[in-house]
């Protein structure tokens, strides 16, 4: 029985027919996850064997056991989930990918963690991904790479490049990834799988490891466009403990999934194709504009003048929060701790060995954007042109329903690529940022391959309607086949 | 603020941001510091509308409130549990004065 | 620069003193600012926090709406404006108490803007003050950290406190003394009080006082002003005074010995010795702070309706400066009296209130209540609530003192016999066998005491009148319920041949 090439949607079908049991499901996916630990899709703090993974497999299993004795029951009992290391799970190791944490077990699951439990999923293990989630290439880990696998020879993306690896890799049908300025686009893009950005406040963010809180979305990664509807199902809501999240409706998202796209009003933005795109990820985006057309929606051509200044944006904002959401990790209450024999060089040490240097590097960067008579030129400033970004969105949206573009300006890089170049990084996330700086939902749908990579579709839609994009990418999906294009995972094993 | 910023700079903000960086690592960090910044440095000649309001999150509802009421707090034996150093009812640190 | 003789020939008492206060006031909520820990004082450490407080990773903060309520409610009663949009922001520094390394404050959109409170001082030691209001923000409290004082063991932590709504209340450097600013202090924390803001309770912290004071002095017509200092955590308002007294005085020796204005020399903090009856100066960091203010992005911004201002403001009733006025217009009493009773409290003065309502003379009242009751809770350390006489009984009593059928001293013996034995006045009364004495008997006793005392009648005779105090103490061993005022009345009408 090979359970990969089966969607979660027809996993769950097979687990609700009592064709498939709990266990035997879970099973097998765990038994994929010992095989391919090489990926290195999974975070494992302590023994090999004897650590988180094993403790969330122990968990796991016994979840399995009573869903199939009919002691927990719910709407997706025994669907195997996995779970970027970001988001907290109580009793189980979270250390978002850093040494700061490598001690860290929450009390407390988070709400969209919850919420899966409440649905009677089960939570197969802890993804890798950049440390903090900085990153575009899971090589920030301080657990090491994931590898992509479709060629290990690349990076899967960042930062939740662990849940894209490990869905692509089928080792979980499903993952929750969070997405700060495209860390479950990106990756979803190189990995070939289908991963939704939701528009702020529609997921909560409460057990969520801040990178930048106005930025951050927790969202679904998966084969197909119809389990992330499946998925939203039942992680969107408003959270009495979340600020934050939105009181907004939540539809029932994989309703009217299959709706016709006629008159639908894609917008294309020309710069999207301008200098810097690789010619393979032009022409399989603009074949995914034929495709529309032929699905019956209708091309519009619109302006988004101020996404020149996304990446700048992002690299001033960003940071900015981000040096006031890690100042938590002091070394007293739950973190690594370096001695020392006073308290400002405990700080200093902690500080400075518990964190990568990507993450000391970005929160270098915003204290001092911060810092007194600094602020009105980068935070302010950023924030005005943050302004003009959203509006940007706002007056497309007038003309259209949804914006098309590639996910990335190419397919994955080579591990190693750009480590030495923190620019070179950055611009990874050219056309993933601006989404989460307008706070709009956004989805990337593999639509193409060069040279064994996948290619990603990257659909931007209005706020709270990740319905629309849902609709739009599943109704391609029912036309192409790119996204049952599975890795050869014989190249891993022989590696 | 064009002026790049000097080692010794990223040496004061790395105080401030208590995070130790050797001496050996410092211009490696400010040349980074000075690219990055140089880059976002565009966004001053981004033209704004006079009135602009900056945009400091993606949502702009407002009043997330809750009621005066108590829920249980967390054990105390669990939550010490994660702290790198503590007797059982304090979390210990060293010297705050030396 | 001012020469050294210039300096020499001005005086202390021509120097102005600035004084400016900040005020954090522990609301009284029962739960945190933003999670649901309990705010009660003396639990065991760390038994009150949760993933929060304690800023774990992933946790995101929710605003306690009594907090809101409760510093709207602040704001109406020191007459500020009160912000229609507020907004949270990050104070960013490290401290192991501090457990998310920033506090959760509010910047540049505070929920109450300026208002006044003006300060009267009943013994008129310094003439009526108004003292602007800057600001009052709504704000997260730090933890406890108990520190080893030699520096060697380690420091503990404990995070009960941690999240523990504080409003911070910070005035304009209108205070010109010492006196002014205890006078502040102590109106300040009436009006609380009165509006059921606070417990102000200083022992437990939940009012806390840091001061900044300098010297304006006058030279040439030229205004110089010597270095700010900041007297940190004045805990108690007899040491804020004595502080703000001491560094006044070290401020304008340390001008004339060095000469130094607020120019030459950066903010001091300076932290006031109960041991050795000074201010000295606080260890301070070498790096200047910088905090780092932004928005704070986990918490969405509050809007405040008109109605909801409305609404607060219909609850909050007569505050102690209208009721000080009230007391001197209708019931006739002086500032000092009217003073003794509203600062008791609003128990107080609804008690005293009723009293003189029932009784008819708010003088009496006044004296009764500020006298006899206020000795009594003092000396027995309770509340106008749990005095065993209550309103109406006491006006029963000061009823008949006011028609003079009992004099005070035997009207005193009553009250003690009420207060004693929760009696009525009759039945105290009868139990003291008072009787009231007609007028036919007074005659009759002072005609016996003035055939009895020739010696004294000659000496009031040659009009010493003060003399008669002799006869009406033999007056009371005759009859202790002769009333001493009718007594001395008829003695000298008779003596004087009417």
């Amino acid at each position: 029985m090979d359970l990969t090439n089966l969607s979660a949607t027809q996993l769950l079908d097979q687990l609700k027919s009592g064709d498939l049991s709990a266990v035997d499901c879970n099973e097998f996916f765990l038994k994929r996850i010992q095989a391919h630990q090489s990926l290195n899709a999974f975070v494992d703090v302590g023994e090999n064997g004897s650590g988180s993974l094993a403790k969330s497999a122990e968990l796991a299993r016994t979840r399995a056991a009573a869903i199939d004795a009919g002691e927990i029951k719910g709407p997706l009992a025994g669907l195997p989930v996995a779970i970027k290391d970001g988001i907290c799970a109580a009793g189980v190791e979270t250390t978002a990918s850093s040494r700061m944490l490598e001690r860290f077990v929450p009390s407390y699951d988070a709400t969209c963690v919850a919420q899966l439990n409440q649905a009677a999923a089960i939570n197969v293990g802890k993804t890798n991904m950049d440390e903090f989630a900085m990153g575009s290439s899971t090589e920030n880990s301080y657990f090491g790479p994931s590898l992509n696998p479709f060629n290990t020879g690349h990076v899967p993306g960042g930062s939740s490049g662990g849940s894209a690896t490990a869905v692509a890799a089928g080792l979980a049908p499903i993952a929750l990834g969070s997405d700060t300025g495209g860390s479950i686009r990106q990756p979803a893009s190189f990995c070939g799988i289908t991963g939704l950005k939701p528009t702020y406040g529609r997921v909560s963010r409460f057990g969520l490891i801040a990178f930048a809180s106005s930025l951050d979305q927790i969202g679904p990664m998966a084969w197909t466009a119809e389990d992330c509807a499946l998925a939203m199902n039942y992680i969107s809501g408003h959270d009495v403990n979340d600020s934050t999240s939105a009181k907004e409706d939540v539809p029932d998202f994989t309703q009217g999934i299959s709706d016709s796209l006629a008159g639908l009003k894609i917008g294309v933005y020309p710069q999207f194709f301008a200098d810097g795109i690789d010619p393979a990820v032009e022409t399989a985006v603009r074949d995914a504009i034929k495709v529309y057309e032929e699905l019956g929606a209708e091309i519009v051509e619109i302006d988004l003048p101020h996404t020149a200044s996304a990446v700048a944006t992002y690299y001033v904002i960003a940071p900015c929060e981000a040096s006031s959401n890690l100042s938590r990790y002091d070394g007293v209450r739950y973190t690594h701790r370096a001695e020392a024999d006073s308290l400002d060089q405990m700080y200093m040490n902690t500080r400075g060995e518990g964190f990568g240097a990507e993450v000391k590097r970005r929160i270098v960067l915003g204290t001092y954007a911060l810092s007194s008579g600094y602020y009105d030129a980068y935070y302010l400033q950023a924030s005005k042109v943050r302004r003009m970004i959203k509006h940007d969105f706002d007056q497309a949206f007038q003309k259209v329903d949804v914006i098309l573009g590639p996910t990335t300006p190419t397919t994955a890089f080579k591990l190693g690529q750009h480590t030495a170049d923190p620019m070179a990084m950055y611009l990874a996330d050219i056309y993933t940022v601006s989404a989460n700086l307008a706070g709009i939902p956004a989805i990337s749908l593999p639509c193409g391959m060069s040279e064994g990579l996948p290619i990603g579709l990257h659909l931007q839609g209005r706020s709270f309607d990740e319905a629309t994009l849902l609709k739009a990418a599943h109704q391609y999906q029912q036309a192409t086949q790119w996204h049952k294009q599975r890795p050869s995972m014989d190249q891993e094993v022989s590696a | 603020m064009s002026n790049p910023v000097e080692p010794q700079q990223v040496q004061q903000v790395a105080k401030l941001a208590r995070i130790a960086i050797s001496e050996d690592s410092l211009a490696e960090s400010a040349g980074q510091l000075n690219q990055i910044l140089g880059y976002v440095q565009q966004l001053q000649a981004v033209e704004l509308p006079a009135d602009v309001k900056p945009f400091f999150g993606a949502i702009e509802s407002v009043n997330a409130i809750r009621a005066d009421e108590n829920k249980p707090s967390t054990d105390r034996e669990q939550i010490l549990k994660n702290a790198p150093d503590s007797n059982g009812e304090f979390y210990q640190v060293p010297p705050v004065f030396k | 620069m001012i020469s050294e003789s210039q300096r020499e020939a001005i005086k202390f008492e021509d120097v102005t003193v600035i004084i400016g206060l900040e005020v954090h006031v522990q609301l009284d909520t029962q739960s945190k600012l933003f999670c649901g820990c309990s705010t009660d004082h003396g639990a065991d450490p760390n038994t009150q926090t949760c993933p929060v407080c304690t800023g774990q990773p992933g946790s995101l903060p929710v605003i306690n709406q009594r907090a809101l309520e409760l510093s709207i409610r602040t704001g109406l009663a020191l007459n500020c404006q009160i912000a229609r949009y507020t907004k949270w922001d990050r104070k960013n520094y490290f401290y192991p108490d501090l457990p998310k390394g920033y506090q959760i404050s509010q910047f540049d959109q505070p929920i109450c803007g300026p208002g006044q409170l003006s300060v009267t001082d009943a013994k008129e030691s310094f003439p009526p003050r108004l003292v602007n209001i800057e600001r009052a923000h709504l704000e997260e409290d730090a933890g406890k950290s108990v520190h080893d004082d030699a520096g060697r063991a380690k420091s503990k932590i404990d995070l009960n406190r941690t999240g523990t709504p504080l409003l911070e209340i910070v005035t304009k450097p209108d205070m010109r003394s010492a006196e002014e600013a205890k006078a502040f202090l102590n109106e300040l924390k009436l009006i609380l009080t009165y509006v059921g803001v606070s417990d102000c309770d200083m022992q437990h912290g939940n009012l806390r006082c840091d001061g900044n004071i300098n010297l304006h002095i006058d030279i040439d017509g030229e205004t110089i002003a010597t270095p700010i200092v900041e007297i940190k955590n004045l805990n108690s308002f007899r040491n804020a005074e004595r502080a703000l007294s001491y560094e006044a005085v070290r401020q304008f020796d340390a001008w004339q010995e060095d000469g130094k204005t607020i120019g030459d020399a950066p903010k001091r903090t300076f932290g006031w010795s109960d041991a050795k009856q000074e201010t000295v100066p606080q260890r301070e960091k070498e790096e200047a702070a910088d905090y780092r203010y932004f928005p704070d992005p986990d918490l969405i911004a509050v809007t405040i309706s008109e109605q909801q201002i409305e609404d607060i403001q219909s609850t909050i009733g007569e505050l102690p400066p209208q009721i000080r006025e009230r007391l001197k217009a209708d019931y006739s009493l002086k500032q000092y009296d009217a003073d003794v009773i509203v600062s008791q409290g609003r128990g107080v003065v609804d008690y005293f209130l009723a009293v003189a309502d029932g009784c008819g003379s708010g003088k009496v009242a006044s004296n009764w209540v500020s006298q006899e009751v206020l000795r009594h809770l003092g000396e027995t350390e309770t509340e106008i609530d749990q005095y065993p006489v209550g309103a109406e009984k006491l006006t029963e009593l000061l009823k008949v003192v006011v028609s003079g059928d009992l004099d005070q001293t035997r009207a005193k013996d009553v009250l003690a016999e009420m207060v004693e034995s929760g009696a009525s006045v009759a039945e105290a009364s009868d139990k003291l066998g008072i009787v009231k004495v007609d007028s036919s008997e007074i005659d009759s006793l002072c005609q016996q005491l003035i055939d009895e005392n020739e010696k004294v009648v000659n000496q009031i005779k040659e009009g010493n009148d003060k003399a008669v105090g002799r006869l009406i103490g033999a007056a009371r061993k005759i009859n202790p319920n002769a009333n001493p005022g009718a007594v001395k009345d008829r003695i000298l009408a008779m003596i004087a041949g009417e």
